[in-house]
């Protein structure tokens, strides 16, 4: 298994993309969440210090664009081996293709999670420095406190997940295009059915079961009764939806041939 | 329109290399003319900017006297075949020239006559995906031929290619040139142009090395040297090369000679004593003939160092080996 | 050398031919030859239609059983027709006259901007009919309004200072005067009422819209309305060729989901009248676009078009076939303009089918499950602004399947491309809500996004003040300028991928 994971690593950190969309998974978290924090006001409230809002979620924000990344990444890593034909070279030299994949995902879920957890940490940074400006400035962010904590290592595990999820989809679908556009269905077309459907009992449904609306409920930090799903059990979800990625790739992976 | 490719002090660099510098020669019809040299001599950038693919950084490369990006119906006059690879999997063979034929308003009948030519007339009807490469390369053919071209351009056809397809291949060839066009086949082995080129252009670095016909280079390679057996061929060696004759060593036997007339080489040996038997004028193959161009280019210094005790044929086909080895 | 003389070849077959059409019929080849495109493009259509269903079916049937009829107005839309009506007949030309105070809302509140005092001729007190009125507002000064939907702007009115108007009928013809002293008049503007019996009232009016109360905090959005009151007072009022007695009525019961109000009132003291009044005479504009809501599937139909768009391009670079491609067709940028013709030929028909199944199939189920279907105009296929959105559907389809393309020739990468693309395109859609209403309609105006601008069916009125919340589908521009925005978006992307093709090496 070592041998395996070296080998993954190497093939990994060799290729240039893999650089550019682990900075790309920092850059646009951190842009977006830039955006938000920067337009956001405490008009709406009746005094700044009434403004309820969850700044820490707030600061988050930026991981719906950076999870984009996030996913290319995963289906890269399996995707590109078909493309090229690596896939041949890399399965004369690990026969055993369960170990394969499970060399493979660890290796990117580990790479993901260390980029995630700069996308977190620099995102909460840069949330700290535009919010008081914006009014914010009674509740500086800290991550002492406890919900703030699970908010930011919750959304750095829910990256690896995403990552997980988009390797299973590829080891199944194989096709870079066609496993990138069902990762990214899953991601924000599902969420986005909550905008387009009328019913709120279907709302919830989706906001329950949709793998992004439901890992990034970790992220709330506030008005916790009031969501459809708890965070870790949102997060759960996610998990859910990463071992099924996995597993369906797993079993594509060994009975069919490469 | 004269049916003719030239090449006019065309260079191409890309970054710090420099992978055409300043090549010209002409390709005439009715010949098949081989564009050889080794792997990164600049055979692909030369026919890519024939094809206007790539911009030249000067000169030019012309096709009847036109630049390839003025023609107007490319197909009814080049044919080209640059990657046999270069199918979309999912498409069936017989489709992939159809939208070609249709880009040139030819009707379907003439794919399905081009499939009969090139032998898929059965399988065109499968996904290129499932082709072998040797299949792949008969439907690059196909394609080269839809518009009945005077002028085609083949970079490695013979590539993938089993000894039947290559027997095959090198008919077809020498057939179009005799019908009158101007056939130009690149290829990394001078062995595979052996029986079917009539001309050779031979670059290495990006730079014309040799333009001849096949006939004058084996002739000047063969040059003034000689053949011979012998069991004894390390005395052999001492006794020619102290009368200052260049000795080679083509095998445990065999022994090419240069710089001493036969007469008194037979004259030497009886002298000396020394036992041989088959001797005769050196008939150089084209594999020797094209070492012999290619010694000063930098690409075979080191396989020239590692084959320093067996020059000649032996280092050829070492090089050849190695060649294989890099496109397999 | 002595080289033989040899007869270059000359090709027996008949001439080919180069044009535009064909390479129209090669690129179509192409397209329909890769069996995976074709299902992906039904994906899109088969999407479209089921995110359409799923967002109808999905809606609260909540039937509360007030279905009363509302007022219709002449041009045959729903109207608002509600206020305190103190008139009397007038027969043939004449004109009405009258000095208006400054509008004073409930509690000393500011009246809304749209808040309206002045004076109507109108076929009858019945709710609907059609009108002439010239008016002050607090916020839009002086207006000649008719028949609910037009509106013609006049002069300005001092915020604290009574302002004279006059309204005059000469056949169907009405001239509106305003004054700000009495003596000096000036013509406001003239507007024509088709189909006014012999006899009309004339009289005096005060009518407000609802205050609008707007809770947006980031993700949650809660619009909420009351009803306002406002009164002003006529003085000096005259009908010249009128008949002296003043009946008082109440036009309409209040409008709007059966909203009521305080109580209409007009008192009259030493000749000058005090009405007070909480209607408002005015188109009435429903919350939800049921037609766009019938076609909201295209906005997740059009992931699988985005994946075709790109694939279009990049497979042939994935393959090498772009060399193919260029070889047999030099003049580069015509290729990727085939390209882009063909794609966006069959992403129109795909995206027509979907969008004209979606709204045959949802607009009944959605309408049906309004609290009141009524207030919603029942709409066809044929008419205008829907046969604009459905057709606009398919174009808006098309344009974003050749702007992917555009992206695809110019990153030359699946990946990214297909990412930058559904990013772009669906994740506004999730987060749009939490940004503040500016940003998000910038958002709108300026991104390719703009394209679904094209689904309103619902007129836009000058002189309704509407909510326009992004996350309700309003958007801030007009159908066509939306659908412009989205396709300059294309063409440029597709000119800069024509202009890189030609100047890169392949």
């Amino acid at each position: 298994m070592r041998g395996a994971l070296h080998a993954e690593w190497t093939k990994l950190r060799t290729v240039p993309s893999t650089w550019w969309l682990l900075f790309a998974v920092s850059a646009l978290t951190w842009a977006l969440g830039a955006v938000t924090t920067g337009t956001v006001s405490t008009d709406q409230c009746p005094s700044p210090d009434e403004c309820h809002e969850d700044t820490v979620k707030l600061s988050l924000t930026g991981i719906w664009l950076g999870q984009a990344a996030v996913a290319a990444f995963g289906v890269l890593a399996m995707s590109s081996e078909y493309g090229t034909g690596t896939i041949h070279s890399t399965l004369t030299a690990v026969p055993g293709r369960g170990r394969v994949l499970a060399a493979k995902a660890t290796v990117v879920t580990g790479a993901t999670l260390a980029a995630g957890t700069v996308a977190v940490l620099g995102s909460l940074l840069v949330g700290r420095l535009i919010l008081p400006g914006n009014g914010f400035s009674s509740t500086p962010l800290s991550l002492s406190e406890g919900p703030a904590l699970r908010a930011a290592v919750g959304t750095v595990l829910y990256l690896g997940l995403i990552a997980q999820l988009s390797l299973g989809v590829a080891a199944v679908v194989r096709d870079t295009a066609g496993a990138i556009t069902t990762v990214l269905g899953l991601l924000y077309a599902l969420p986005a059915l909550v905008e387009l459907v009328g019913d709120e009992k279907w709302q919830e449904r989706i906001h329950e079961w949709a793998p992004a609306s439901a890992g990034l409920a970790v992220q709330a930090t506030k008005n916790l009764e009031g969501l459809p799903i708890g965070p870790w059990s949102g997060l759960a979800v996610m998990g859910a939806w990463a071992g099924a990625g996995l597993l369906a790739g797993a079993t594509v992976f060994k009975l069919r041939d490469a | 329109m004269q049916a003719t490719i030239e090449i006019q002090e065309l260079r191409k660099q890309f970054g710090q290399t420099v992978a055409v510098d300043g090549l010209s020669f002409t390709v005439r019809p009715g010949q098949v003319t081989g564009f050889v040299g080794p792997n990164g001599a600049g055979k692909s950038t030369t026919m890519r900017m024939l094809l206007g693919l790539d911009a030249p950084d000067s000169g030019q490369a012309l096709i009847g006297g036109r630049r390839y990006a003025t023609l107007r119906r490319p197909l009814t006059e080049v044919g080209a075949l640059l990657d046999a690879a270069a199918v979309h999997p999912s498409r069936r063979g017989r489709d992939h020239l159809l939208w070609l034929a249709h880009s040139h308003g030819f009707p379907a009948s003439r794919v399905d006559e081009l499939l009969e030519r090139v032998g898929l007339a059965s399988a065109g009807r499968r996904r290129a995906g499932n082709y072998s490469l040797g299949m792949r390369q008969r439907l690059g053919i196909a394609a080269a031929l839809l518009g009945d071209p005077p002028v085609l351009v083949l970079d490695e056809p013979v590539n993938g290619l089993d000894p039947e397809g290559i027997r095959w291949i090198r008919g077809f060839l020498r057939g179009l040139a005799r019908e009158g066009r101007a056939v130009l086949v690149s290829s990394h082995l001078m062995s595979e142009l052996e029986d079917s080129a009539d001309h050779l252009v031979v670059v290495g670095r990006g730079r014309l090395i040799a333009d001849t016909s096949v006939a004058e280079l084996l002739a000047a390679a063969s040059g003034e040297r000689v053949s011979l057996r012998t069991s004894a061929r390390t005395d052999a060696m001492r006794l020619l090369a102290r009368e200052g004759a260049t000795v080679a060593a083509d095998g445990p036997q065999s022994l090419t000679v240069s710089g001493l007339a036969t007469e008194r080489i037979v004259e030497l040996l009886t002298t000396g004593g020394v036992p041989f038997s088959e001797i005769g004028a050196h008939r150089a193959t084209l594999e020797e003939a094209y070492m012999e161009l290619t010694r000063d280019a930098a690409e075979f210094r080191t396989v020239e160092a590692g084959a320093d005790t067996a020059p000649g044929a032996e280092a050829a086909t070492a090089t050849a080996n190695e060649a294989e080895g890099t496109r397999s | 050398m002595t080289a033989p003389t040899i007869t270059p070849y000359r090709s027996e077959l008949p001439p080919a031919r180069d044009g535009f059409p064909q390479l129209l019929h090669a690129e179509w080849t192409k397209l329909r030859t890769v069996r995976r495109w074709s299902l992906t493009l039904l994906a899109g259509v088969v999407i479209t239609v089921l995110v359409s269903l799923l967002s109808a079916f999905s809606g609260s049937s909540s039937v509360s059983g007030d279905r009363s009829a509302p007022p219709v107005g002449p041009h045959g839309g729903v109207v608002s027709d509600s206020f305190p009506f103190v008139h009397q007949p007038l027969s043939g030309d004449g004109s009405i006259t009258a000095r208006v105070s400054p509008l004073t809302g409930r509690e000393g509140r500011a009246p809304e901007p749209w808040a309206k005092a002045g004076l109507v001729i109108k076929e009858s007190t019945k709710a609907g009919s059609p009108y002439a009125a010239v008016m002050i507002t607090p916020g839009h000064g002086v207006r000649l309004q008719s028949d609910f939907t037009h509106d013609t702007a006049g002069g300005t009115v001092d915020r604290d200072r009574p302002h004279w108007l006059r309204l005059t009928r000469s056949g169907d013809e009405f001239t509106a005067y305003e004054s700000a002293d009495g003596s000096t008049w000036a013509k406001a503007g003239t507007t024509r009422v088709a189909g006014l019996p012999e006899t009309v009232q004339a009289g005096l009016f005060v009518a407000t819209p609802e205050e609008t109360m707007v809770q947006r905090q980031f993700g949650s959005t809660s619009v909420g309305g009351r009803p306002a009151r406002v009164t002003a007072a006529f003085a000096h009022v005259t009908v010249d060729g009128g008949q002296g007695a003043w009946p008082q009525d109440t036009v309409g019961g209040g409008v709007g989901g059966g909203l009521k109000g305080t109580p209409d009132s007009a008192t009259e003291k030493s000749g000058t009248w005090t009405l007070t009044g909480s209607g408002d005479v005015a188109p009435y504009t429903p919350d939800v676009d049921i037609a766009q809501q019938s076609l909201a599937g295209a906005q997740i139909g059009l992931i699988p078009l985005v994946a075709l768009g790109v694939l279009f391009i990049t497979a042939e670079y994935r393959r090498g076939m772009i060399l193919t491609t260029l070889t047999a067709s030099p003049r580069r940028g015509r290729v990727l303009v085939a390209k882009a013709v063909v794609l966006a030929g069959v992403t129109f028909v795909a995206g027509l089918v979907g969008a004209t199944l979606s709204f045959l199939l949802s607009e009944p189920e959605l309408r049906d499950r309004m609290p009141n279907p009524l207030f919603h105009p029942d709409v066809a296929l044929t008419d205008a602004p829907v046969l604009r959105a459905v057709v606009g559907t398919a174009v808006l389809l098309a344009a974003v399947a050749v702007l992917a393309l555009a992206l695809g020739a110019i990153l030359r990468n699946t990946a990214v491309a297909v990412t930058l693309m559904v990013v772009a395109l669906v994740l506004p859609l999730v987060l749009l809500s939490g940004l503040p209403l500016d940003a998000a309609q910038w958002v709108m105006r300026l991104t390719p996004l703009a394209g679904f601008a094209v689904q309103r069916t619902l007129p836009d009125y000058e002189h309704v003040d509407a909510v326009c919340m992004p996350e309700n589908g309003c958007y801030p521009q007009g159908p066509w300028e939306g659908l412009s925005v989205l396709c300059a978006w294309a063409v440029v992307l597709l000119g800069v991928a024509v202009w890189r093709l030609r100047r890169r090496d392949a």
